[in-house]
């Protein structure tokens, strides 16, 4: 077991447990958010040209799939601003740590818990992706319409209930982040065993019990728990890449139904937004015309039938192919921490060819965030139209060669022979494939 | 520094064990291969603009061809950035653009608009293939050595789930 | 780490400080630069937004202004790429980009109504996107000559086949050397604007002193004298003319299969009397432009086609401007 606690670092520990170096941050972030809802309502109408759809889309979205995700796991959750108004309230005070009177709210319906409700929140994303990415108005109105969503959630239902259960950006964020090197676990359990009050549960937003926390996908990274035990018993520790899966996690069906959903929208938003097909591209835009029905009738065939049927299928070969006892819905979970490494990689590749080309587009929306021609730094220059480097050519080849091996180890780990991981390689490998093929071929 | 020494040994213990393997992902990528060449032609390909769509959407050439493209708009006007290639054209609809060059760089390179066309302007892409598509094929054949790498590491650092092997 | 109440209050509070100052800037900033521009304008400024004419086209599209008094636009695309430029007035267009801001400084001397258009293909409709400027005050205000298919009373839907073409490719030069047989009515402007070259051909091939003549050599006269009404510059203008307005739908050599109309039926040779939106006609045949006068031609730059889909270009282009594009459409069916 390789861990580093960050927590006993003297020069990150500071940062973690003092709040106000996260407060500051959330403020910033809360206020850009504001100004990017204002900016998107507001200015020129001309996507490229105004920073609601330059920064969520392209600065913000490539943040999250290169830096948040690979190196923090769910790190963005800490410094969100959606749930903020909403956890301020519910806290009465910037500063003050959850307790047990703070809030007397509702319990999420245990009927709408897990993954489910972001599954489909991000199936919409992808259906209505054409729209939503290139139209400062349409995102500015999504934005606005979570954080209201967000808030009004806070006053009824207890905790970061948005987060745990409904936004499609914590969906993968925490499926993902169980392969990311963070994680806040307990140290001693004696200690926590001794321990009565429980104010790390307390004081937790995620609902989440630090000494039971044996998965990164619902902890959020804000570090509360840090805060308030009062044994100094909670670490934020360096761990290796994908070790979480690789030790014989339990993923639940509904992890699994994100994970596949995850692999076909990367596919799905490769071929439209980086291929030549340009009917394609008018067919998920015109929302409403005869064309987009039969865009949505095909995506939905694919996410729900296609891809579930060809892991079904690999699945079921495999168990075949052992002939085990075990019956195919369990092992439709047991296999499925392969479709992590498989699914980061395909979609950090797919960020490299979308937004490395777009970057140029930053700096000059900077300067004239709302398309009305100020120079507010000097840089409001035409945006180069951009082209895809050899080196993010190489870099994307890499990057999914990498979640090949990585999903082929993990799945060579779950089987218990060469014969049985093969149907599972054959899926892995068309995958990889496909998404070279759409990104690089 | 203790950890340190621990990653740089375990570095150099997975790069003897598997030297072999990086050696074959280096002439993967990168060992040129003596591909029959075709003789350079001279081609006129025209390109049809339409909003969000280029027809042809993808164009085949031979490595060293001298291809001279019409770019025609159909509705509003287009352009066309060519990947790899310094060449940026821009057509109006009544105005037939052409440019020429040579494709003296093979693979397969992107075009895209290059003149603001309406929201999906970035996306309006098409694709020229000079040669035979030998990066794709590398880059599938990395990706297939890379799971034939995993399937040598042997399966003891795993612990089963109380179930049992399936 | 024990904090004193009285310093959590004071964090608290601070905390709430930093946060309001932090919104406030985030809302402030876009209103506060639009109040700041407004403040900083030296004239009367007026934004307009252009869009597709399916979208909206331009938004003001009716502006009123003073004579004499400076007025300041500022242009900005909602979509594609336009253009701007007023109808009549000779002065270069800007190029409007989308998300782009550009500026144009207005004066006007004379009282009336002008129109301003969009210079820059942006969709079939382009040639409707359209806006009005009225100008009002004192002074004379633009008196426009009435066009010279209205005082001849000329049909200019009336089919116009022409009665004779040449059989082989026309000398001008040629026909020059022929200068001094000719009638005085030949070297008439008013002769050429209301003679097609068909009936020029036959008034000239009744003449007694062109008797002589072969049936070539008088259709050499009669593209010396088309070449006589113009000029190598007015030409090139024209061509500029015709490849930024006419060439989408007319096509880029005159053959009326630009990419605008390439779903239109072909045209019916007997002229647009079917009803039906046909493609233009081929300027290259001389049966059909030969048969029609410069003043018909004229006619139905300016006027328009009457359900055909041709734009009306009355309020758009000068008269020189017209006169040069006329020249210049001839110029496909001579040189043919």
């Amino acid at each position: 077991m390789i861990r580093m606690d960050l927590s006993k670092s003297p020069y990150i520990a500071p940062f973690l447990r003092n709040r106000w170096p996260q407060f500051l941050i959330r403020a910033v972030t809360l206020a850009g958010f504001i100004f990017t809802i204002l900016t998107g309502l507001i200015g020129s109408e001309v996507g490229s040209n105004n920073f609601a759809v330059i920064f969520v889309w392209i600065a913000w979205w490539s943040a999250l799939k290169l830096f948040f995700i690979p190196l923090g796991g769910r790190s963005w959750c800490s410094i969100c601003p959606i749930p903020m108004p909403g956890e301020w309230l519910q806290n009465e005070g910037i500063f003050k740590p959850r307790r047990f009177q703070s809030s007397k709210r509702k319990n999420w319906p245990k009927a709408l818990r897990g993954n489910w409700l972001q599954a489909f929140a991000f199936l919409l994303i992808g259906l209505f992706g054409a729209v939503i990415l290139t139209s400062p108005r349409v995102t500015a109105l999504i934005l606005l319409g979570l954080i209201i969503v967000a808030f009004i959630l806070s006053l009824i239902f207890e905790r970061r209930s948005f987060c745990l259960y409904l936004c499609p950006i914590g969906g993968f964020t925490g499926l993902y982040a169980k392969l990311a090197p963070l994680e806040v676990r307990a140290k001693q359990s004696v200690l926590c065993a001794q321990h009565g009050e429980k104010t790390c549960y307390q004081a937790c937003p995620w609902g989440q019990y630090p000494l039971a926390l044996k998965s990164s996908a619902n902890c959020g990274l804000c570090m509360e728990c840090l805060r308030v035990c009062p044994y100094d018993n909670i670490s934020v520790n360096l761990r290796p890449w994908g070790e979480e899966i690789s030790k014989g996690s339990k993923p639940t069906l509904d992890e699994t139904f994100l994970g596949l959903m995850m692999l076909t929208t990367a596919l799905a938003d490769a071929a439209i937004f980086l291929g030549p097909w340009g009917k394609l591209k008018a067919a998920a835009y015109w929302v409403g015309t005869s064309a987009w029905w039969w865009f949505v009738i095909a995506f939905l065939l694919g996410a729900l039938f296609l891809m579930p049927g060809l892991y079904l299928l690999a699945v079921w070969s495999s168990t075949r192919l052992a002939r085990s006892g075990s019956t195919l819905r369990s092992a439709l979970t047991y296999f499925s921490p392969f479709l992590l490494p498989l699914g980061l990689t395909g979609w950090i590749a797919f960020t490299i060819s979308f937004a490395f080309t777009k970057f140029s587009y930053i700096l000059p929306v900077l300067s004239d965030p709302l398309g009305w021609e100020w120079n507010l730094l000097g840089l409001s220059g035409k945006a180069s139209v951009g082209e895809i480097s050899p080196l993010s050519s190489f870099l994307q080849v890499v990057v999914i060669a990498a979640g090949m091996f990585w999903a082929a180890r993990t799945a060579r780990q779950l089987s218990s022979s060469h014969r049985q991981v093969m149907p599972l390689v054959m899926f892995i490998a068309s995958f990889g494939i496909a998404m070279l093929w759409l990104l690089v071929g | 520094m203790n950890r340190i020494t621990i990653l740089v040994n375990s570095l150099k213990s997975f790069t003897t064990q598997n030297w072999f393997s990086i050696f074959l992902a280096a002439g993967i990528l990168w060992l040129p291969l003596p591909l029959p060449e075709k003789p350079p032609l001279e081609r006129h390909i025209r390109i049809e603009a339409s909003t969000y769509q280029f027809t042809p959407e993808e164009i085949h050439v031979n490595a060293g061809d001298r291809i001279t493209i019409e770019l025609v708009s159909t509705d509003v006007i287009h352009g066309l950035s060519l990947d790899g290639y310094s060449l940026v054209m821009r057509a109006e609809p009544g105005q037939t653009a052409r440019a020429t060059f040579t494709a003296d760089r093979s693979g397969v390179f992107r075009f895209r608009c290059a003149v603001p066309c309406g929201n999906l302007h970035p996306f309006m892409i098409g694709k020229m293939r000079v040669g035979s598509n030998i990066f794709l094929i590398r880059a599938a054949a990395l990706g297939l050595l890379g799971i034939g790498v995993a399937m040598r590491i042997p399966s003891t650092s795993f612990r089963r789930p109380d179930k049992g092997p399936l | 780490m024990v904090v004193s109440r009285v310093k959590k209050v004071k964090q608290e509070y601070w905390a709430r400080a930093i946060l309001l100052v932090l919104i406030g800037a985030a809302l402030l900033i876009p209103f506060a630069g639009k109040w700041l521009q407004a403040v900083l304008d030296d004239f009367p400024t007026l934004v307009i937004h252009a869009r597709m004419p399916e979208n909206g086209g331009w938004s003001p599209n009716r502006i009123t202004a003073r004579v004499g008094e400076p007025l300041k636009l500022r242009l900005t695309s909602e979509d594609v790429i336009h253009g701007f430029s007023i109808g009549k007035m000779d002065e270069p267009s800007v190029e409007i980009e989308p998300g782009k801001v550009v500026e144009v400084n207005l004066m006007f001397n004379q009282p009336g109504t002008y129109t301003f258009y969009c210079t820059r293909w942006c969709g079939e409709n382009h040639w409707r996107m359209r806006g009005v400027i009225e100008v009002v005050g004192e002074g004379t205000p633009v008196v426009e000559d009435q066009p010279l298919y209205l005082k001849i009373g000329l049909d200019i839907d009336a089919p116009h086949p022409a009665e004779e073409v040449p059989s082989n490719s026309v000398d001008p030069q040629q026909g020059s050397t022929f200068a001094r047989l000719l009638p005085s009515y030949a070297f008439d402007k008013q002769t050429y604007r209301t003679s097609s070259p068909a009936k020029l051909w036959l008034r000239l091939r009744a003449e007694q002193k062109l008797i002589e003549l072969s049936d070539d050599e008088i259709w050499n006269i009669v593209a010396w004298i088309w070449e006589q009404q113009t000029s190598p510059e007015l030409l090139a203008e024209a061509k500029q003319l015709y490849a930024e307005n006419c060439a989408a739908c007319h096509g880029e050599t005159g053959k009326g299969d630009g990419v605008m109309v390439r779903d239109l039926m072909p045209p019916d040779t007997e002229g647009h009397s079917s009803g039906e939106r046909t493609r233009p006609p081929d300027f290259t045949d001389p049966n059909h432009l030969f048969g029609a006068s410069p003043a018909l031609l004229e006619g139905k730059i300016i006027r328009g086609g009457m359900g055909t889909g041709m734009p009306y270009w009355g309020p758009i282009l000068t008269n020189e401007q017209i006169e040069a594009l006329v020249s210049y459409i001839f110029q496909f069916a001579w040189e043919k």
